[in-house]
C-alpha cells in the first residue's frame, strides 16, 4: 500500500477545506489511484458527483500523467477535472 | 519568462492584467503585425446573469504548460515571433480581464495565426478552472475540456508532423 496525497482543484476543491485528501492506494500506477478514488468518493462524499472522476486527469507539478504512469515518488498528485480557462 | 516569449499568472487581489504590457512585450522594430486577444468576464452565460468568476489554477503546471504551448506555437508559426500570455487567478468581476494573449511578427498572417493557436491551446490544455457566480447567489464550476487524453491531442493548426513529434516529446519528461 502506498499513501498518496491528492491536491484538489476545480469542483474537487469543495470536498475538503484543506484542498487535499490522503488515501491508501494498492499499487503504484495512476490507474490504481483512480480505482481507489472510485471506491472512496461515493463513500465519503455521497452527494458529490463521483462520475466526474472518469473525466478527470492526474498530474504532478510538471506534466499530466497517464493512467499507466507510475505514481510520483513523493506521494503527491493533483486531480484535474475538465479545464475551463480563458 | 524567457527571451522572446513570456507567460505569467496574475493574482487578481494584487494586480490586474494590462493588455498594454502584452502589446509592449511583443513589439519589435522589425515587426509590422501584432494581434491581441483579450478575454473578459461577461455578464451572461447560458441565460443566467453572472456577477463574477473565480479562477482556480494549479500554478506550477499552468506555467509548465504555458511554456510548452508557447514552444509549440513558435515551432508552428515562428521563428520570427514574440508571444505573451497572462492569465488571472482569483475572483474577477464582470468586465475584468481574465486572459491576454499577444503575438507579434513581421506580418499580420503569422501574428493572427499564432495568437489564435495560443489562446485555443491555453483554453483547452491549461489546468485552469472557472467557477461562475450568479445573481441568485449560487455558484457553478464550469466543465470544459478533459485532459485525460491531452498528450494525444491534435497538433496546432499549421504544425508539421515534425512539430507534432517535438511537441509530444516535450510533454514527456
Amino acid at each position: 500500500m502506498k499513501e498518496m496525497t491528492v491536491q484538489l482543484f476545480g469542483a474537487f476543491s469543495e470536498l475538503d477545506a484543506a484542498r487535499e485528501i490522503r488515501l491508501q492506494v494498492s499499487g503504484d500506477r495512476v490507474a490504481d489511484l483512480r480505482s481507489a478514488l472510485r471506491e472512496l468518493l461515493p463513500t465519503r462524499w455521497p452527494t458529490f458527483r463521483a462520475g466526474l472522476l472518469e473525466y478527470s486527469a492526474f498530474a504532478d507539478q510538471q506534466r499530466v500523467l497517464r493512467d499507466q504512469d507510475a505514481l510520483p515518488e513523493d506521494g503527491r498528485v493533483a486531480i484535474l477535472p475538465p479545464v475551463s480557462g480563458g | 519568462m524567457q527571451g522572446q516569449d513570456t507567460w505569467k499568472i496574475v493574482e487578481r487581489e494584487r494586480d490586474a492584467i494590462d493588455p498594454a504590457e502584452g502589446i509592449g512585450f511583443v513589439s519589435d522594430p522589425g515587426f509590422g503585425g501584432i494581434d491581441v486577444f483579450i478575454g473578459k468576464v461577461r455578464d451572461l452565460n447560458h441565460g443566467r446573469a453572472v456577477r463574477g468568476i473565480s479562477y482556480d489554477l494549479f500554478d506550477p503546471l499552468v506555467l509548465a504548460e504555458f511554456e510548452r504551448l508557447v514552444a509549440e506555437v513558435r515551432a508552428a508559426h515562428g521563428p520570427l515571433l514574440k508571444l505573451y500570455v497572462a492569465h488571472a487567478k482569483g475572483r474577477l468581476a464582470v468586465g475584468d480581464i481574465a486572459v491576454v494573449v499577444a503575438a507579434g511578427s513581421p506580418h499580420r498572417d503569422e501574428a493572427f495565426k499564432a495568437c489564435r493557436a495560443l489562446i485555443e491551446a491555453v483554453k483547452h490544455r491549461s489546468p485552469i478552472w472557472k467557477q461562475e457566480h450568479y445573481e441568485g447567489g449560487d455558484s457553478v464550476w464550469s466543465e470544459g475540456c478533459s485532459l485525460c487524453d491531452a498528450t494525444d491531442a491534435p497538433v496546432l493548426p499549421g504544425a508539421t508532423p515534425a512539430d507534432a513529434a517535438a511537441a509530444t516529446a516535450a510533454r514527456r519528461p
